[in-house]
């Protein structure tokens, strides 16, 4: 009991000489308004505002343009997914109809083959058509 | 008929000699500041400073560290003047007193990251006076005129956390009331209570180091 008495009254004096210590640790009247007195307080503060309104507006362009690169590379991603997938899609489908297709199965639809065998097979021109038609003429009348 | 016009011309410039020398309000400059004024920033700066700069004297001792307050709170409160709403008259400056505290807060725990700027620890001499003046009956009553020297106090005080040594200026310098910090810290009342019991906890385990 008597212990606890004398700590609460410890307490209570340490509080009291905190409090004075903190109360005499600020400045006084007189030397807060000497501190805010400076000549050029506000010149200063003035630059201050500026460069700080210089380093936001750095900053939003900066912001800007991150928010483009956030609204573009999704884009661009998107379009790269749509582009292989219809690559994939087209490939795919050109098998399938190589497989099913009439085209295909004429092999109408690959044109680079179609060339290379016209290019490397004797190409009939017109003489050799109307030869071939005279002769069969002729053999039929000989007969 | 002249003198009719005499006593119109009377009635019609008499409210605005009278309205041109009621100086503005608060609320009425931070207008104009909107509206680009930068005369009515430079009005608002020199009827507000002398408080910014006491408020951060409760903290700072150093002139160069009180400049550096006001003008970080009033950067501050320059780009967030578009949200000051309150049209209370006396608003301006509670708002103006919270960007304040806080800036002195900030300040504070830069000051912890950086060791070097804390002030230096309390010497043998000091130490030896604080004990005298602990151990001595009815201590404290006369403690704040016989201080020689505040930078004791400053020391001491440094050894507080940013958060404690706020919550004391605010308390026992700026002799607010518990609702008053739970207005401006946007804390509720249990919670001011708490920390500042806390606060109170933190000093007394510093200054009873020296018992």
């Amino acid at each position: 009991m008597i212990g606890k008495k004398n700590e609460r009254s410890l307490n209570e004096r340490l509080d009291r000489i905190g409090r004075a210590f903190v109360r005499a640790s600020g400045l006084n009247d007189e030397e807060a308004e000497s501190a805010a007195s400076s000549p050029f307080l506000y010149a200063r503060l003035r630059s201050r505002i500026a460069a700080e309104r210089a380093r936001r507006e750095a900053g939003e362009s900066w912001f800007a343009l991150v928010g483009v690169a956030w609204r573009t590379i999704p884009a661009m991603a998107l379009t790269t997914v749509l582009a292989v997938t219809l690559l994939w899609l087209t490939s795919t489908g050109a098998g399938s109809s190589t497989v099913f297709g009439d085209e295909s199965l004429l092999g109408a639809s690959d044109n680079g083959i179609e060339q290379v065998v016209f290019a490397d097979g004797r190409v009939l021109s017109s003489d050799d058509v109307l030869a071939t038609i005279m002769n069969d003429d002729g053999r039929e009348a000989s007969r | 008929m002249d003198e009719t016009t005499d006593n119109a011309d009377a009635v019609s410039i008499q409210p605005h000699t009278h309205a041109a020398a009621v100086a503005p309000t608060d609320v009425d400059l931070v207008a104009r500041v909107r509206a680009n004024d930068e005369s009515a920033f430079e009005e608002l700066f020199n009827r507000h400073r002398r408080r910014v700069a006491l408020i951060a004297g409760r903290f700072f001792r150093q002139r160069e560290q009180i400049e550096e307050i006001v003008q970080e709170t009033f950067t501050k409160a320059y780009f967030a003047l578009p949200d000051f709403s309150n049209t209370q008259e006396a608003s301006f400056a509670a708002w103006l007193a919270r960007i304040s505290f806080n800036s002195c807060y900030d300040e504070l725990r830069r000051m912890k990251r950086r060791p070097e700027s804390l002030a230096e620890g309390i010497s043998e001499e000091e130490a030896a006076w604080l004990k005298g003046r602990l151990r001595a009956d009815g201590a404290g009553d006369d403690i704040e005129a016989a201080i020689v020297s505040r930078d004791l106090a400053g020391k001491l005080l440094a050894r507080l956390s940013p958060e404690d040594r706020t919550m004391l200026v605010m308390m026992d310098v700026e002799g607010m009331s518990v609702n008053e910090i739970a207005e401006m810290k946007d804390w509720s009342a249990s919670k001011v209570k708490v920390r500042a019991h806390r606060a109170r906890a933190s000093l007394r385990r510093a200054l009873g180091k020296f018992l």
